[in-house]
């Protein structure tokens, strides 16, 4: 067990090293800062002194070291817009963010499971045809295209619901469904699938024919076992927390992490990209760690270390 | 899938991936003749239509599916945005396919550090969401249509790598690599005229797999206004330029959007299909 946390927290770790590195070399490789926030008639003391400020004027192995010590002192720069720290720029959205993707994330899983659960335990039925429809559906509409019927139909023709904002409850509504329906769908297929897999097996045979209540073979048995493959799904959900809203919230205008990263994005505010990367990649990573910690709870034949 | 019930081993095929494979065929065909089949430029404005609605709700057959706010005509420009969406999807897929398979065979080739190299760029790769990711080198670079494309490449293609690999490495185990290894072939010649024909199929159902996705990842971008660039025009653009206008004139968002829903759709009933017949184990 303790090679096993190990090893995950190990290759946790590489992984953001890894994503530091990406973002340092994409970031150097991008062009000369100096040049991109400055415009190219700027005074020539002006631009040394920007790069002065900025480490540009150092061999880049030592730009590379100071860029890691900054990150991890938690320094990620200012935002090359208004000044501010980008840190602090990007967590003060993260509360908006979250009020739809907790939400959206419950009702991914509140639907997701339970239909795909059903689904596979009534293969074939008329129930389990529903359900592989509306998980189709839920992966091929993209969620800008939902999003922006539900506005046509709930918004402009109906008039029940703001088309956007952040008013009051109400203007969550919409985002959340656009949001957790289509997270649902693809949940109950994977969960669906797994299940199959699962009630396939010779154990669950061998329980039915030893005589153990049909009910009790799915929850002792065939639940379990198909959890594992599940966990992984919504481990990656966990993981995009932060980050799985950037279209919804452009269409909503909600103002979150995501729509902060469009806007950046779009103004080329390198350092508010670079730390809204970063973030994502932490939670990303942490989400996955928790979802192997989970694997060994689950899933015994795990805990020796080995896969 | 639903449609592709396992019922006899020379089934026909379903009508509904028989219909999916009409429209692509569609799709491909408006895409390769785009330039022919537009009515009108997709800058051309016809100022006195402006926001005209489609025939049937009270428009001319003069522009079929109505026109936008500067009066362009609203399907010339859905002609031209889907022969720009399928380019980019084509060529994505393409590269993230060649991408993937070479270092899939490249790990199985020299296992060792190359492997572990290869292993530990698809853990990051799989780990983080790839809309972000490009969103942060669209951010560094700037936006170009063949930048944009070879980015749009680089989703996926762990997939590939992971499908070659394992592939290669089962196959290289098999009588009939070590026969022509034994004859004295390059590994090149093994792996190109050899190992790739025995494992294309499960490739091609991989790349049809993520061709879906990728059409959404570019229309998404393109949505946000990240993506394509005016005055070029993707179906992703349409519904974001069309946005503006939801109240006033919806079908300049409908028009792209149903092609998008319609054409995902399709590719992932055959591309589901593909692999019930030809590998049921991939995901």
């Amino acid at each position: 067990m303790i090679r096993f946390l190990g090893l995950r927290l190990a290759r946790a770790m590489l992984t953001i090293v890894l994503v530091v590195t990406f973002a340092f070399v994409v970031l150097r490789m991008s062009g000369d800062p100096a040049m991109t926030i400055m415009s190219p008639e700027a005074p020539a003391e002006a631009i040394a002194a920007f790069r002065k400020a900025w480490g540009l004027d150092q061999p880049i192995w030592l730009q590379y070291l100071h860029y890691f010590g900054a990150i991890l002192q938690g320094e990620l720069g200012q935002s090359m817009r208004d000044g501010r720290p980008a840190l602090v720029l990007v967590v003060e959205r993260i509360p908006a963010t979250l009020l739809l993707t907790v939400p959206a994330l419950l009702l991914k899983i509140g639907l997701g499971l339970p239909a795909g659960i059903y689904a596979a335990l009534h293969r074939n039925s008329l129930a389990d045809r529903m359900v592989m429809a509306g998980a189709v559906a839920g992966f091929t509409v993209p969620s800008f295209v939902l999003g922006l019927l539900l506005v046509l139909l709930f918004a402009v023709q109906l008039g029940w619901l703001p088309s956007g904002g952040q008013e009051s409850w109400r203007s969550m509504i919409l985002p959340v469904i656009t949001l957790g329906l289509g997270g649902a769908g693809i949940l109950a297929r994977f969960t669906r699938s797994a299940m199959l897999e699962v009630l396939g097996q010779p154990y669950i045979r061998t329980a039915s024919a030893k005589g153990v209540p049909w009910a009790l073979v799915v929850r002792g048995h065939a639940l379990p076992n198909a959890a594992i493959p599940t966990v992984t799904i919504i481990g990656f959900m966990i993981g995009s927390l932060i980050a799985g809203a950037v279209v919804v919230e452009s269409v909503f205008s909600w103002p979150g992490v995501g729509r902060l990263l469009v806007v950046a994005v779009a103004n080329r505010d390198l350092a508010v990209v670079q730390c809204i990367l970063l973030l994502v990649a932490t939670t990303m990573v942490s989400a996955n760690l928790i979802v192997d910690l989970l694997y060994g709870v689950l899933d015994p034949r795990l805990r020796g270390g080995g896969h | 899938m639903s449609a592709t019930t396992m019922t006899a081993p020379r089934q026909r095929i379903p009508v509904l991936v028989l219909i999916a494979m009409a429209w692509i065929a569609t799709i491909l065909m408006v895409a390769l003749f785009a330039e022919m089949l537009r009515p009108y430029g997709i800058t051309a404005m016809d100022l006195r239509a402006r926001l005209t609605p489609p025939v049937g709700f009270g428009g001319t057959i003069r522009h079929l599916l109505g026109t936008d706010e500067l009066g362009r005509d609203v399907l010339s420009r859905l002609i031209v945005s889907v022969r720009i969406s399928v380019l980019i999807a084509f060529g994505a897929t393409a590269i993230a396919a060649l991408f993937g398979t070479t270092l899939g065979f490249l790990a199985a080739h020299f296992r060792g550090l190359v492997e572990q190299g290869v292993l530990m760029l698809i853990d990051f790769q799989a780990s983080m969401p790839f809309l972000i990711v490009a969103l942060s080198v669209l951010a560094f670079f700037g936006n170009s249509l063949p930048l944009f494309i070879a980015l749009m490449g680089l989703y996926g293609w762990e997939r590939h790598a992971r499908i070659a690999r394992g592939l290669a490495i089962a196959a290289n185990a098999q009588g009939y690599a070590a026969a022509v290894r034994q004859l004295g072939a390059t590994p090149g010649r093994i792996y190109l005229r050899h190992l790739l024909p025995n494992i294309a199929s499960t490739l091609i159902v991989a790349a049809t797999l993520s061709f879906p996705e990728v059409v959404l990842l570019e229309s998404g971008l393109s949505f946000l206004g990240l993506g394509v660039q005016p005055p070029m025009t993707s179906l992703g653009n349409m519904v974001g330029y069309g946005r503006e206008y939801l109240t006033r004139a919806p079908w300049i968002l409908l028009a792209p959007s149903s092609i998008i829903v319609m054409t995902t759709l399709s590719v992932s009933l055959v591309g589901d299909w593909l692999r019930d017949r030809l590998d049921p184990t991939l995901t």
